[in-house]
């Protein structure tokens, strides 16, 4: 369980829930649909430490479904869609989903109180792209973004802006390369 | 693109979207901040501009560590939080924002792209996280977005001064076919 951790934080998270109330006030509700990769190519390289202080490494989750989301805790659809990759990863993880959470830009500092925030709090790995380099690498053009590598290594599908994750026809979509 | 379509009809296309998009224009009033949105919702796609105060702007950027000098001068440049979604179009929607045009009384030009501004802002010496994060934040310079969903958030300078009007041409390829959307009659903040 994240707790917020000091008074500046907790000012932190507070100015920028005031910054994005008005924004996310007014949007409309998280989709499901995620686009089939018609030409599926290799995974680009993931190699990127983890909140952790661990190495996590894509090429090691060979055999299973690996939902990458590319995100920042500043983008309000990737704050919005965050609980439910936690409850995606509650749901399907012991059947061979795994989700791998790559924030963009940002520091521990920044994104262990945010993740305190999240209901429920995410307990799949939040990994660090300091320098953007992976999100250049995976042609990423907007946050967030998300992947979805199937069992094989390659890329499987892709979704442009935040998604309702939890979605049961997305599961089902997931569950279903696992079959493949 | 415009060479796909038969020449008889490209005079008419114009009156055509025009007229259907400032039909389906809607202009709503946050009551708590006073933000206004634009919003049109045509040929299955959706574009809003919500306008973002000049001193919401300068709170999230100075929080992430722009430069007092830079994020003034961006604050003061009329941003709006703009979002453009694919729910049913026909197809893919593609746009590149420079080929978006800002119309005012001063002339027409596109938005201020993200790597204008971060050229703007060379002499400001930002940190890689603050330039990170104000590149992300902005409406991305060229995207495509496929049916069913998706879509994208980000802030976006039209380059006016505040309380400036203008229309915006968002010019759009659908399904392979050229679009334009259009709102009309935005205001920049005060």
């Amino acid at each position: 369980m994240f707790v917020v951790q000091n008074r500046r934080c907790q000012w932190v998270l507070l100015l920028t829930a005031w910054l994005v109330s008005p924004v996310l006030a007014d949007l409309p509700p998280l989709t499901h649909g995620l686009t089939p990769i018609t030409e599926p190519m290799d995974a680009p390289a993931l190699r990127l430490t983890s909140l952790d202080d661990e190495i996590v490494d894509l090429a090691s989750l060979r055999g299973q479904v690996v939902v990458v989301n590319f995100w920042a805790t500043w983008c309000p659809p990737c704050r919005r869609e965050m609980p439910s990759l936690e409850h995606l990863y509650q749901q399907a993880g012991d059947k061979g989903v795994t989700v791998l959470a790559v924030n963009v830009g940002e520091d521990e500092d920044t994104v262990f109180p945010f993740l305190g925030t999240v209901e429920p709090s995410p307990t799949f790995p939040i990994l660090f792209d300091t320098d953007s380099s992976v999100l250049t690498q995976w042609r990423v053009r907007g946050l967030p973004t998300t992947f979805v590598v199937g069992p094989n290594g390659k890329l499987a599908y892709q979704a442009v802006g935040g998604r309702e994750f939890n979605h049961p026809d997305l599961i089902d979509q997931l569950l279903q390369l696992l079959d493949k | 693109m415009l060479r796909e379509i038969p020449w008889y009809l490209i005079p008419v296309i114009p009156f055509l979207l025009w007229g259907e998009s400032a039909l389906a224009q809607t202009r709503t009033v946050d009551p708590e901040t006073g933000s206004v949105t634009w919003e049109t919702q045509v040929h299955g796609v959706t574009l809003s501009l919500t306008q973002i105060l000049p001193d919401q702007a300068r709170a999230f950027y100075v929080n992430r560590g722009l430069p007092t000098t830079a994020t003034e001068s961006y604050a003061k440049s009329c941003v709006y939080m703009t979002v453009l979604r694919n729910d049913s179009a026909p197809g893919v929607v593609h746009f590149r924002l420079s080929d978006w045009s800002v119309v005012s009384t001063t002339g027409s030009q596109p938005p201020i792209g993200a790597a204008t501004w971060l050229k703007r802002f060379e002499a400001d010496e930002l940190s890689q996280s603050a330039r990170i994060a104000f590149r992300w934040a902005q409406f991305p310079p060229e995207q495509a977005y496929q049916p069913g969903g998706d879509w994208n958030q980000g802030m976006l300078s039209a380059g006016l001064p505040p309380d400036s009007e203008f229309d915006l041409i968002a010019r759009l390829d659908v399904a392979g076919e050229p679009f334009e959307g259009v709102l009309k009659n935005v205001r920049c903040a005060k």
